[in-house]
């Protein structure tokens, strides 16, 4: 019996960020940082339970996070939420059908009209904010 | 529940949890960020009904968002009766879970309970 399961790449596959595109970048980035996000949100919950034991188990544990290890982690956390929501923006405006092109006759080279420039300008752009807000976010931590 | 619903609350938590992450954000610049993590600062914060219903907020828009592309990911990398109807109830159970774990310190900070 045929195997067709035999092109199934499975989670390396869906990590794979080339062959595709800088589309296919923001595809596992937009994973990643979702990923990372969702950590850093369950931790942010239980970091903040903390103001339960009163001031001596606040400040034991915001001992804790400000550290130069701690702000490194939150600018890294800044970088990620920028990225996924100017990302996640141009991801629902493209399933609104906004910037995805009209649709047209497949002729070769078989580019997706999806796949054009407004869509590409967005990513870098997210790519960029993402950059610009962490180095704000270092700046407001360590400048103090 | 349809898919195609599932994504529209997924999309409309998002912009919501978006708004009000920026506003939270905000709150924290108001002053300097080590000053504004003091304990006075962060009881105050929580006691203040406006504030702490905003957290509640975020924290049920983030909880439904931060699940749902759990499940969208783990869907994504494999498929089966038994293994989709796992996921989703287990990322409905974690969500439950934290929104449940964060609104009792909201709740307590705010009545006082500590």
């Amino acid at each position: 019996m045929e195997n067709h399961d035999e092109n199934k790449e499975g989670i390396g596959g869906m990590i794979n960020p080339r062959r595709y595109g800088i589309e296919r970048v923001a595809y596992l980035l937009m994973r990643l940082s979702g990923l990372g996000l969702l950590a850093y949100f369950i931790g942010h919950i239980y970091e903040t339970s903390s103001i339960l034991k009163g001031q001596v188990g606040w400040n034991e544990f915001l001992a804790l996070t400000q550290t130069n290890e701690g702000h490194a982690i939150l600018a890294i956390v800044i970088a990620m939420c920028v990225f996924h929501t100017v990302n996640g923006i141009r991801v629902m405006l493209g399933h609104g059908g906004v910037g995805v092109g009209k649709p047209a006759r497949p002729d070769y080279p078989y580019i997706p009209a999806s796949q054009n420039a407004r869509h590409k300008m967005g990513i870098y752009s997210a790519i960029v904010l993402a950059a610009i807000a962490m180095m704000y976010g270092l700046a407001v931590m360590f400048g103090e | 529940m349809r898919e195609s619903i599932i994504m529209k609350i997924h999309y409309g938590t998002a912009l919501a949890a978006v708004a009000l992450v920026a506003v939270h954000v905000l709150m924290r610049l108001t002053q300097s960020f080590a000053e504004s993590l003091e304990y006075a600062n962060v009881i105050a914060n929580y006691q203040f009904l406006p504030y702490a219903g905003m957290l509640e907020i975020i924290l049920i828009l983030l909880s439904i968002h931060g699940f749902n592309g759990l499940r969208v990911i783990l869907l994504e990398l494999k498929q089966g009766k038994t293994y989709e109807k796992a996921v989703s109830y287990g990322c409905l159970a974690a969500m439950i879970g934290l929104i449940a774990y964060g609104s009792r310190t909201i709740i307590m900070v705010n009545m006082g309970m500590i």
